[in-house]
């Protein structure tokens, strides 16, 4: 499962690298970008911690995501904590698959990194909701939490019926 | 399929406990900064930190422009040195006349013993960038509180109201758009003085006019004006356009949807309208 490439020495140089792309990330997200760039802009910062987060797991982790998210809601002047969430997020996300994203080409990663981002958007998306008009914002969540109880219910009935036939049988 | 890689075994906690210890910090974050403010002076440093970033980002930019400024066309020069002294000519007329009707308006004003708006200076800013945040529809400009500028600081382009200042750093500060859903503008038509608020609307780079009867004397191509009622933006800026007028039949107010006038999404170049002696 493990490829041979992928317990490859890291060397000490990798530091400065992440760093210089990190910062050439940021630098991107601050030119002017106006219109249909602004739009269709993508999120510059956070490819490049995921990046990182797919290629050198030890260094880049959930802080250095907790780091760059603060950085990110400096920029877009939002609440802090909000992109930081996402991008910690995003940064567990893809640890999770990161076996799987390494044994893929580009064109397959391209499509797993898809819903990745689309998980940190909806993260800064409820974030950003909850932070401008909180007292629509918690009843709105309630349902996923009452049916989350729920399903443990349902789930645990459907052991327990099961284990009875189990037993019968 | 095991899942998260053995490398982080190695470090104690499970990454699953991670992640929630670091969702709770960035709650706890969000927390602190909605409801007490508390991490402006963290905003600072970030602000001192990017600055010189923010400039060497720019500087291409800005030989490009100086680039395209010197390659331009001597006929185009000349063409438009002519369209502004046509319009400097006619701004002169404009400009005598107000001088006119402020004198008489103070002198008004001071036999109804009301007080006269406070001086107002204007700081020339251009933007540095725009964030892409859909709640926070705001964008960063290259003046700050060295210069004078203040919370609570109208900003306006050649055209019309573009925002609010909101957080002011000692060399950038941020202002919230027109559009943004939470921020409420003072407005009249200029038509028939009717006064109303002007929000951001429910689509983007729209304005909403929030709680216009429905029976209001207003109509599409409408032009609205601050009112000034605020103090806080003088009286008759530029700021949006009516689009459209839909009556509602479940509630007594009207949906008015207009444009902004000011260049919400393109102006580069900008001002910030202070008061001397502002609080904020």
């Amino acid at each position: 499962m493990i490829r041979s490439g992928d317990v490859r020495q890291e060397s000490s140089a990798s530091w400065t690298w992440i760093a210089v792309t990190l910062l050439i990330a940021v630098a991107l997200k601050q030119i002017p970008w106006s219109g249909w760039g602004l739009i269709l802009r993508p999120d510059f910062l956070l490819i490049a911690v995921l990046f990182w987060s797919l290629h050198r797991p030890s260094r880049a982790g959930m802080a250095l995501g907790f780091a760059m998210g603060l950085v990110s809601d400096f920029q877009d002047g939002v609440v802090f904590g909000q992109y930081a969430a996402a991008y910690v997020m995003g940064v567990f996300a893809m640890r999770y698959f990161r076996l799987r994203f390494l044994q893929f080409d580009a064109a397959q990663q391209a499509a797993q990194v898809l819903p990745i981002l689309l998980l940190v958007q909806l993260v800064v998306l409820i974030g950003g909701w909850l932070s401008t008009r909180p007292p629509l914002g918690v009843n709105i969540l309630l349902p996923a939490l009452s049916g989350a109880l729920l399903w443990y219910w349902i789930a645990l009935a459907t052991q327990t019926m099961h284990g009875k036939k189990a037993m019968r049988q | 399929m095991a899942a998260p890689g053995q490398l982080m075994f190695a470090r104690g906690l499970k990454p699953s406990t991670r992640l929630l210890l670091w969702v709770i910090l960035s709650v706890g974050l969000g927390f602190a900064d909605v409801r007490w403010g508390a991490l402006e002076p963290v905003r600072s440093g970030f602000s001192s930190l990017m600055q010189p970033l923010q400039r060497a980002v720019l500087v291409p930019f800005d030989v490009a422009g100086e680039i395209s400024g010197f390659l331009m066309r001597h006929r185009e020069l000349q063409q438009q040195r002519d369209k502004l002294l046509d319009e400097r000519v006619q701004l002169n007329r404009v400009l005598y006349a107000t001088r006119d009707a402020q004198r008489a308006n103070t002198e008004l004003l001071a036999l109804l013993k009301l007080n006269a708006n406070q001086d107002r200076t204007a700081v020339a800013a251009h933007i540095l960038y725009q964030g892409q945040d859909w709640f926070s529809r705001r964008m960063t400009i290259d003046r700050g509180a060295n210069s004078g500028i203040h919370p609570g600081a109208p900003v306006v382009d050649a055209q019309g109201l573009i925002g609010q200042v909101t957080r002011v750093y000692p060399s950038s500060s941020e202002v919230t758009l027109v559009t943004h859903a939470n921020q409420l503008t003072p407005v009249m038509v200029e038509r028939t003085g009717q006064r109303a608020l002007a929000a951001g609307g429910s689509e983007a780079d729209q304005l909403e006019l929030r709680f216009v009867p429905a029976h209001t004397d207003i109509k599409p191509g409408d032009v609205l004006l601050t009112s000034g009622i605020d103090k806080i933006y003088p009286a008759g800026l530029p700021v949006a356009r009516v689009l459209r007028v839909i009556p509602s039949q479940a509630n007594p107010y009207a949906r008015v949807e207009c444009a902004p006038l000011g260049g919400v999404n393109r102006a580069r170049a900008l001002l910030v309208l202070t008061t001397k002696g502002a609080n904020p």
